[in-house]
This record gives C-alpha cells, structure tokens and sequence, in this order.
C-alpha cells in the first residue's frame, strides 16, 4: 500500500461512518413529509429534496463498490472542490484498489447543472456546414461528453473495473440493501423496492443526480473573485494584470473559452463554454495505461467513448473543464502531466515556441504531440491564441505574465476549498 | 445635421419619385386598395433554403407547400439580398445593404462606425449595429403612431446567455448565440435564439429605446397578443429558433444531423412550426379583420464546391462559392466588393476559402396569405427583402422608403399579388 492508498482508506472510513450517523438522523424523520402516496400500492413520489438528501447517503457510501472502500466521495471530495484529495494523475480503483484510472479525476463544481447535452451543431447549408470552424463539439458530461445526464453518467463509475467495480446492479442493489439507510429507500420508493431491482437501480441513480444538481455544496460561488464581481472586494495589481491577460484575444485568450464575464443576466461566470479543444498535450507517463506505447486516450472518439469514433479529425478532443478551484488541485489536464499550475499556463504560451520544454525525445528527435498518433496530430489547435506561436516566435506571454495569470487563477478557489 | 438635412430631402424625393411610379405603369400601378386596407402584417423568416428544393424536391414540407401556398399567393422569383444571414435580415427593416460584418453574420457585436454617406444619403463604413440616424421600419411605424413586435422563439431560454427581451450581446463582446445550446438541466429546453437572425437589435435606435424592451419579446408572448385586434401589433415578426426556421439539421432524422434539441430540422421542423403558428395567426382577429401574413427565407443556398491543392505545400483548400444571385436591380452598397474571397484555416494543412461570386442572396420564393389575396395566385415577378420592405412601407408610410427600399424603380407587391 502507498502512501496515497492509506490518505484515502483514512479519509474512507470517516464517510462510512458519517454516512450511518446521517440514515439515522434521516429514519428519525418522523413524519413522511412530502412523500405522495395513495391509498393503492403505486410507488410513492418523492420530493427533489428527499432525493437529494437520499443522494448524499449514497454519495458518500463506499460499500457501494466492490472494495468496500471507494465512494463517489473518494475522488470527489467536498472539501476539495469535489475534486481529488491527492496528486495522482488518475486514482486506484477496483476490488483492490490497485487498478490504475486512465483520467486525472475533474471537480464536480459548478459545472454539472449547466453542462448542455453532447452536440455538434448540423448546420442545414452546405457552406455554412464546410466553415463552421467556431462551432465545435459542446457539452456532455466527464471529459469526453459522453454521456448527456448524470443519471446516465453515475451508473458508470459503478461498474467501471479501475473505478467501483461492481459486478452487476443486482450487487449493487444487495449493498444498497444492507446500507443503514435502506429503510429511506423503502421510506421514499416503497416497502418492496429492493424486490425491483432495476427500480432500486434508477431511484439510486435519480437521488445521486438530484444531489449533485440541488445541493449548495456543489456551488457556493464563495471565491475573492465571486467577491470582486459581487464589489465586496479588489483584485491586487497583479491578479488584475492576469485577469486583463486571462480575457486578452491575443494573449492568454483563456476566457474565449473558460468565459470569465458574467452572464448576461449578471450571474457569476463558470469559466468553462463545454467546449471541445485538441491542446497537444505531452504524454504522461505516469498514467499506467501509456506504457503501452500504442495506447492512446484518444478523447471523443475513444476508447471510452465508442460513439464518435469514426470521426478522425475530433481525435485527441477533450471537454474544457471549469477553472473555479483550479488553484487548489495539484494535477491539471485530462491527463494529469502537470503537476503545477504555472506550468499549465506555460504550455499554452510555449507550447510550439519552446517546444523542446514540454515534449521529450527519441533518437535525437523532439516527439511533439506525443500523446497522439502521428496521423492525428493535424488535430492540434495550432490557429488560436497562444496556441498560434511557431518554433523561435515570441510567446504571446512572457514569465511575468504567466505568474499573473495564475495570481488571478487562484482568486477562483472557494472558501472552504482545501488547497492541497 | 447634415445627414438629416439629407435624409429629409430624399425622403422629398422619394415621396415624388413614388407618386410618379404609381402613375406609370407596372405593378406600381395597382391600385391601393389592398394597402391601404390592410393594418395587421405578420412575418415569418425562415432559413436558408433553395427555391428548388422548397418548392421542387423537398417532400419534408407539405403543409408549407400542399397546404399553405394553394391558401395565398406563391411569389416564384423572390430572392434574398445576401449571404450569409445577418445582411438579409437588415435588409428587411431598413434597407440597408451588407457590411463587410453583417455579411459574416456578426461574431462580434461591434458598433457600425460611420466614415461617410453616399450620395443617395447610405451610411459608409463597417460594423454591425447601425448609430440611431439609421431609421428602420419601427422608427418609421412609432412616428406614425402604429405599433409593431419582434416575437423571438427561445430568446431567454437561458437567461446567463441573452435577456428575455431585446436580447443581444453587449457592444463589443463576442456573440455567444452564434452556437445553439442543447438542453441542460438547468435550460431543459436549450436556447437556440440566434441575436443575428433577429433584426432589431443591430439598431441603435431600437436598442436604445424603452421599445427594444416592450416590443422585442419571446416567442411565447405571442398567443395572448393574438387575443385580441387591440394586443396584436400593426407589423408582427417572428424568428423561429435555429431548428424551427430550417437553419440547423437535415430534416432527416438521422442520428447526428439533426438539431441540439434532438428534432430533425431542415424543412420538416420548419413545417412543424408553421403547423402550429399559422393556424394561430390566421385565426386571430387581427388578421381576420384586415391582415396579411408573408412566410420568406432569408436566403438561398445556391452554391459550388471544389477542392484544390497546393503543389509545393500540400495544403488542402476546400473552394466553396456562393453564387449570389440577385434580381430586382439590386445594388451592392457602398460597404462591400464583389467577388470577393475570404480564407478560414482549419488546421496546419487545411483552409476554406468562402467565394461569394455575386452580392445577391439567390432565390428563395415566399408565400402570402391574406383576406386581400386570392387563394391560388402565383407571381413570377422579381422581387427581394427591399422590395418586401417598400411594400411594408406601402402599407404603414406610403412614400417613406428606407435604404434601397428607395432605389429607383423598385417594384413593391402590387396587383399581382393583391388579387382579392
């Protein structure tokens, strides 16, 4: 066991037992208040908010995988942004936990209510089609959009095998059926619900979903910067330089799409479009799965997801993720090959000036883009700012202003946000 | 001061020039009867369709063509006035031709900056949204004492993307409503309100007013205003969303060439929304009494495509050309050349190079309906958006044309189409 493993065992029996303490709490209830029934036996419907209170049981229950001790709060932690507690570029799952994840695990903040169905626009006219080089692929949720609800996307880390790991829903539902709070779902879904086993399936999916989406945790817009747009506090001279940087076109160019302006309604920005982007990230290796040399994570057209995969030229795609809390992480990128948030915003100001800094080689020779197959990489944005620059040209940002640009970044974490 | 000095002499002008082609011949010699009768117009604005294909080969639009077009009159030589969209649309209100911006549909919500002003009193310059000198047809309507709406479907679906009434961008901020938005499940619905399909608001003289705010509404708004002769507005807009005006999806329903919101698009969704508003239209009392309801496309897609390479480079470029056909002896304006060729990179090895051969929108046809319009009648004359707007203009301002609703000549609806 690493040192890594044990963070996690520790921070995994707490939940347990937080989450035994909050059944009991919930059976003591009393009355079933907002529960409809009728005088027939048609299952009852429960309120929004029982099925967020149902959810958070389950949330926070690491029965609930086949190691008995990963729950959706293991990578997901609230206290860090409901992101990772540690800085593996992907986390251990399985029945031992010792199966490898092939992504670095993203926060759950702000983003899931608003992330729009996966699409891509189909203009009608033919012209309007062949240039439509601003409409990209949008939206859906985990880091290759592919599935369009988190009732959808909560079955998957169930049963992933480096994830939850469970065999199949009946087991599933026989721990659900042991859980302290199996009485709440008896309470919320009928006395014979662990006798449908699919209906078991779906109510614990519904309760997830509704607590991720309805529960303040996952959006308390408690940041300076959240302060500063609400004029109950100033950016420093510096993090102001980063944020006029941050928005510049031909700078930084980061909120063209991690949107940084209010919208249009005054409400607090998300700093992310759901837009698809190729970066050309380096290869890490320490993500177990690239020591496969023909391995690739080739994003929206696979190998998770299957559905796009014939189109070659999304190949290397990936979701852009929110920046809120993204000072408070200790991996960046869908690959995790950061390790430091300067260097994030270096890449992109760097990643073709200076290309020998990001890319290693082989034989002698640099292998840019290393993290796709040669016959993709004609993927790679290389048109918009900074990711515009060629070998020898100027950086459209200077070190200074990559250390302002992260001033501002860390004006995006939480209050309450751990920073690791 | 000069400039309004100006206007009001060609306004002189254009009142004689009027009053002599009303005495001379052509469709202009109709008698005005139907105009001056009728008080209620009602316009849908569909999206980029072929003649051909709308009114030839498309079996997704029966109603449209089996139902609707034996109702009134089918206008076989109506055309647009440009590519690729926002121009038509301001065309429509104001008669103004496109800009070099308006022509590329906007992506910025830049300000028009005014260098100059033709000789027949036509601002110069470039830019989107024109300064308050330039009247449009609401200007005209208010100082009337008429009253007119804007009904825009979805517009403030998502109330972090655009206002609810007079929806659009801030003055120069990139347009967020050039993509549609899927469903989330915080907009269940989506948001595909596009502000570039919606005319009003690239006016300063609108969006500066209280009107914007009262006139320029959701589409929703529309069936209590139908309610009653005194709710509907003398001149009434409608802009479907993207799916419902045919711009988005294929109409197939094939997975992937539909619309965000899962339907087909094309003409089929088109035809839908026709199914459901025109009955409504023509049942209102407003139009009962005296009304006349225009269903138009803003443009054609009439278009070539070829693909070159270049020998020494390797470098792919895609030729698509529009052929901009015009009719009516329309002018190009005083704000953009043609041919003209603009080139959108793709990627390292590939471009789009977007020709438009001629300035003109290529034929659409449209279709009229009203108590003053037999059923059955057919116009094979020329007409396009400025031809539309003089003969709004005939009905609300005789006399009163803007932009090149004044051009010499210019035939309006006439006898050929008021045949009841």
């Amino acid at each position: 066991m690493n040192s890594s493993s044990r963070k996690r065992l520790i921070f995994t029996w707490p939940l347990a037992a937080v989450t035994a303490a909050m059944a009991l709490l919930l059976a003591a209830c009393g009355p079933q208040q907002g529960v409809t029934t009728n005088a027939s036996s048609a299952p009852p419907t429960p309120s929004s908010a029982q099925m967020a209170q149902l959810g958070r049981l389950v949330f926070f229950d690491p029965a609930l995988s086949a190691s008995g001790k990963m729950a959706c709060a293991t990578c997901h932690d609230p206290q860090h942004a409901y992101g990772p507690a540690n800085g593996l570029a992907a986390q251990l799952g399985g029945p031992q936990l010792d199966v490898p994840g092939l992504r670095a695990v993203p926060s759950l903040r702000y983003a899931l209510n608003r992330t729009p169905r996966w699409f891509k626009e189909f203009q009608s006219n033919p012209i309007e089609r062949a240039i439509d080089t601003d409409s990209v692929p949008t939206g859906g949720l985990t880091r290759d959009g592919r599935f369009d609800t988190l009732h959808e996307q909560a079955r998957a880390p169930l049963f992933a095998a480096n994830e939850m790991a469970n065999a199949s829903p009946q087991a599933v539902v026989a721990k659900l059926k042991q859980a302290a709070y199996a009485d709440e779902f008896r309470r919320l879904f009928g006395d014979d619900i662990f006798e449908h086993p699919d209906r078991t399936m779906d109510g614990m999916l519904a309760a997830l979903e509704r607590f991720q989406l309805d529960d303040p945790s996952f959006h308390p817009y408690t940041s300076k910067y959240d302060r500063v747009l609400q004029g109950k506090a100033e950016l420093s001279a510096s993090e102001q330089r980063g944020l006029a940087l941050f928005a510049d076109p031909s700078k930084g160019n980061c909120a063209s799409c991690h949107l940084s302006a209010p919208g249009a309604d005054g409400s607090a920005p998300l700093f992310t479009d759901f837009t698809f982007a190729n970066l050309g990230l380096p290869r890490n290796p320490r993500i177990a799965a690239n020591a496969d040399a023909g391995y690739f994570d080739l994003g929206l057209c696979g190998p998770e997801r299957k559905d796009q995969a014939a189109n070659r030229k999304w190949c290397g795609m990936f979701k852009t993720p929110t920046l809120r809390n993204v000072a408070a992480r200790k991996v960046f990128m869908h690959n995790g090959v950061f390790t430091d948030l300067a260097d994030a915003v270096r890449f992109y100001a760097t990643r073709d000036s200076d290309a020998a800094r990001w890319y290693p080689r082989k034989n002698g020779k640099l292998e840019r883009y290393n993290d796709l197959p040669p016959e993709l990489r004609d993927n790679i944005d290389v048109l918009d700012a900074p990711l515009n620059r060629r070998a020898g040209e100027k950086p459209a940002l200077n070190e200074a202003e990559v250390q302002d640009i992260v001033q501002f970044l860390r004006t995006l974490t939480d209050e309450d946000v751990r920073r690791l | 001061m000069q400039i309004k000095k100006l206007k009001w002499l060609a306004l002189a002008g254009v009142t004689a020039v009027a009053a002599l082609i009303a005495a001379c011949g052509g469709s202009s010699q109709s008698p005005l009867t139907a105009q001056q009768k009728i008080k209620h117009v009602f316009v849908i604005t569909l999206e980029n369709k072929n003649y051909d294909d709308t009114f030839g080969t498309s079996t997704q639009n029966p109603y449209m063509t089996g139902t609707l077009k034996p109702m009134g009159a089918h206008l076989t030589q109506y055309f647009g006035t440009g590519h690729v969209s926002l121009d038509n649309y301001i065309a429509m209100i104001s008669g103004q031709p496109s800009t070099k911006d308006t022509q590329m549909d906007c992506m910025s919500y830049n300000d028009f900056v005014q260098t100059g002003t033709t000789s027949d009193g036509l601002p110069i310059g470039s830019g989107c949204v024109y300064p308050a000198a330039v009247k449009t047809l609401p200007d005209q309507l208010k100082a009337k004492g008429l009253s007119w709406k804007g009904y825009m479907e979805d517009m403030g679906n998502d109330p972090t993307r655009e206002a609810s009434t007079c929806g659009h961008p801030a003055i120069g901020a990139v347009d967020k409503t050039q993509s549609p938005q899927a469903p989330s499940a915080a907009v269940p619905a989506g948001d595909q309100y596009a502000a570039r399909h919606n005319p009003f608001v690239y006016f300063h003289s609108i969006i500066d007013s209280p009107d914007c705010g009262s006139n320029v509404v959701a589409l929703s708004k529309l069936d209590a205003d139908l309610a009653s002769i005194s709710s509907t507005a003398n001149f009434t807009f409608i802009t479907p969303n993207l799916c419902n005006d045919g711009h988005d999806g294929d109409g197939t329903g094939t997975a992937g060439k539909g619309c965000v919101d899962g339907k087909a698009g094309g003409l089929k969704s088109a035809d839908d929304f026709l199914k459901v508003w025109v009955p409504k239209i023509l049942n209102s009392p407003a139009y009962k009494q005296d009304g006349l309801l225009i269903i138009n496309f803003d443009e054609s897609t009439n278009y070539a495509m070829t693909q070159t390479v270049d020998p020494s480079t390797k470098k792919v470029s895609i030729n698509v050309a529009y052929h901009g056909e015009a009719c009516c002896g329309q002018q190009i304006g005083p704000n953009i050349t043609s041919p003209t060729t603009l080139t959108f990179p793709v990627s390292a090895s590939m471009d789009y190079k977007l020709v438009f051969e001629n300035f003109g929108g290529d034929r659409t046809g449209a279709i009229l309906i009203s108590p003053f319009i037999k059923p059955g009648t057919v116009s094979s004359t020329p007409y396009n958006h400025y031809s539309l707007l003089k003969s709004l203009e005939d009905i609300f301002v005789p006399g009163q044309y803007l932009g090149y609703a004044n051009q010499a000549g210019l035939v309006a609806f006439g006898s050929d189409i008021y045949t009841n």
